[in-house]
């Protein structure tokens, strides 16, 4: 049986969700211990983002993308305490998502932390924000400078 | 916080399994090797205060901002 909630976000008005679709961080995200349990919602119909909100905070919600939507050849070392934590093996079915930034009404300066993303293993619904050390992935990747410097950035 | 003088090669034992030695001292750094198991997280501090510091200003994105 699905069992129903819902909460009042500040973005998305009252939103229901099922138990079951709840993604669960143990330690929360960085700078916000505590609120453990997310839910993924899709922004609008048709659009690569979505956003990562609290069920237990209605004002906090992270938008996210696939970071292989902007950078394809995206493929962090995932540490191993970070696998044991979550149960992933090499099977397990995985979500990436990382998260973005956008100063208000600035789009065009939108960056990618890279170097946190958050992993969710499906089977489970256990998440985390990993710690990625490696400068190719920076903590706030510009996607729309990138495009224009084309291969200069290499 | 416990305070404690090491030579190069020398080392501190932190409970069961997590060891951090002094390899090299030059000028204002400190090389530090550190061997601790598997399931243990190992990362210079700066970069979860920068990560938490990203994330707070991730939190202020507003629905209007996202490119369609």
């Amino acid at each position: 049986m699905m069992t129903s909630n819902a909460i009042e976000t500040t973005r998305f008005g009252n939103v229901e969700f099922s138990i079951e679709d709840v993604v669960m961080l143990s330690e929360g995200l960085l700078g916000f211990p505590g609120l453990t349990r997310f839910v993924v919602l899709q922004h609008k119909e048709g659009s690569p983002f979505s956003w990562f909100q609290s069920v237990e905070s209605g004002d906090l919600a992270f938008l996210v993308i696939d970071p292989g939507h902007y950078v394809p050849d995206y493929a962090p070392e995932m540490p191993a305490e970070v696998a044991s934590e979550l149960e992933i093996d090499e099977e397990s079915p995985r979500l990436v998502y990382t998260i973005v930034t956008i100063p208000k009404g600035q789009p065009n300066e939108m960056t990618l932390n890279l170097a946190g993303p958050i992993l969710i293993n499906v089977a489970n619904r256990r998440a985390k924000q990993v710690v990625v050390e490696d400068s190719r992935y920076p903590i706030r990747y510009k996607v729309f400078s990138h495009e224009k410097q084309g291969h200069s950035a290499a | 916080m416990l305070v404690l003088t090491r030579k190069v090669n020398q080392s501190i034992v932190i409970g069961d399994g997590i060891e951090v030695v002094v390899l090299e001292v030059r000028g204002e750094q400190v090389r530090i090797g550190i061997k601790a198991p598997r399931d243990v997280a190992v990362h210079r501090k700066e970069i979860y205060e920068q990560i938490q510091e990203e994330n707070v200003s991730a939190a202020g994105t507003d629905v209007g901002d996202v490119p369609e």
